[in-house]
């Protein structure tokens, strides 16, 4: 079975939620509001045991267990465009786009038998998967590999920062793992979200103050742009409660 | 109540209590002491203090710039010395479980940790510790069906989540 697959950059991607390298949320904090995205998966499914080497494994009740996508989130309201993405269809930062874009359509945070379905274009969407685009994915085997394993790489390293990180949480934070737990045993799963106010603490060498100066204005930004929105209440909550937080941290 | 209580609630003033250690000019003889005169560092936002005196294999890891941030966002009220296990003056290591109260947008909390330290060079520094349930507030918020699921299939966006 072989998949063929060109972005046209149509940018009919470009929105909603984005999940970020360590690295790649820092280099843009001035853009995206950053966010914590806790994500438990159920055992059986293909990517199950890499997202337990990339992430934690949680236990749950009656010996069942999960494991639980630790990630850094650019959290846009769904069907919001990315904030880094310009009237004319351009990405703005197309020489220093996350890796997550550039791996894009496949996932290094998925296993590589496991990218199928990333490689059908979803409503809407302008990919090219017709028989002049390249393969890139052919007998569960990603043929065009560079950033697809580039993304991978950054995944492992970002574990050795979020994995501490997430333990630490789930021990401190009680709320988190009740959540979590919860979500992870729903039979329609779920994940949950938290602010970036503790992992700052997990990145040695990353001023807090910078981040803070950084984030705010983002904050602020969404918080204006879903006030008023009924249906996006929870989220203008969500940029409001963090534009206060990092105001204080800033003395305002 | 002393004149200048020192911010650790040992009942001694600041100056016969946590002071020299912060001013370099007396060591800790317990693990207790240096626990105590690390709470009064955070109090005072002294975080030159509080990262030196980290183990050697923690003091990379120390985010100075995020404590103070955190310092801007709370008032620490109180601590607690709740239990202590070895640590004395003869001890290479020993144990402080502790409370640490503040208070954040208005709201009283508690940190709670039972917290690692061992001597290094003959002086003591702090290791690390196990943090009780009931201390880091954080604001969760629980995302449902209705919202495209990241983890599972994927299938309602882009560059969701995988996995
Ligand atoms: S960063 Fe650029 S490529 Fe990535 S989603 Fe935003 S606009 Fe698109
Ligand atoms: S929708 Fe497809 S073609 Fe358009 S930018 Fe995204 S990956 Fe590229
Ligand atoms: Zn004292």
């Amino acid at each position: 079975m072989e998949r063929r697959f060109r972005c046209t950059g149509c940018g009919k991607c470009c929105q909603g939620r984005l999940p970020l390298s360590v690295p790649d949320a820092l280099a843009h904090a001035d853009r995206f509001p950053l966010f914590v995205l806790w994500a438990p998966v159920r055992p059986g499914g293909r990517s199950y045991d890499l997202t337990r080497q990339l992430g934690v494994t949680l236990d749950l009740k009656k010996k069942k267990q999960a494991a639980l996508r630790v990630a850094i989130l650019s959290y846009v309201p769904s069907g919001m465009k990315c904030p880094a993405l310009q009237d004319d269809g351009l990405c703005a930062v197309h020489d220093a786009k996350p890796l997550r874009c550039r791996a894009m359509p496949l996932s290094g945070a998925r296993a590589e038998d496991d990218q199928d379905d990333l490689l059908l274009p979803r409503a809407g969407w302008e990919c090219d998967v017709g028989e002049d685009a390249p393969v890139v994915y052919r007998d569960k085997t990603v043929v065009a590999r560079g950033d697809y394993e580039a993304e991978r790489e950054q995944l492992i390293k970002d574990a050795a920062i979020l994995r501490p990180f997430a333990t630490m949480m789930l021990q401190a934070a009680p709320q988190i793992r009740m959540d979590v737990e919860k979500m992870a045993s729903r039979p329609m799963g779920g994940h949950v979200i938290t602010d970036t106010a503790h992992l700052i603490q997990h990145l040695a060498g990353v001023d807090a103050f910078h981040f803070a100066a950084k984030q705010l204005p983002v904050m602020e930004a969404f918080a204006a742009r879903t006030a008023g929105v009924a249906e996006l209440a929870k989220e203008h909550k969500r940029y409001a409660d963090s534009a206060a937080h990092w105001r204080r941290v800033l003395g305002g | 109540m002393a004149a200048n209580p020192c911010p650790c609630n040992s009942g001694k003033t600041f100056e016969d209590c946590c002071a020299p250690l912060l001013g370099g000019q007396a060591r800790a003889q317990t693990a207790e002491a240096l626990m105590r005169a690390r709470f009064t560092a955070h109090v005072r936002e002294d975080f030159d203090f509080v990262a030196a005196t980290h183990a050697a294999a923690e003091k990379d890891s120390y985010n100075k710039s995020a404590a103070e941030a955190q310092a801007k966002t709370l008032t620490w009220t109180r601590l607690e010395i709740l239990e202590t296990e070895a640590g004395g003056p003869d001890d290479a290591a020993g144990t402080v479980t502790f409370a640490a109260h503040f208070t954040q947008n208005g709201q009283s909390m508690v940190h709670r940790e039972k917290s690692e330290f061992v001597r290094e060079d003959g002086e003591w520094v702090y290791v690390d510790g196990e943090i009780n349930p009931r201390s880091a507030p954080v604001r969760v918020d629980k995302v449902g069906r209705n919202d495209p699921c990241p983890c599972g299939s994927g299938k309602k966006y882009k560059k969701c989540c995988g996995a």
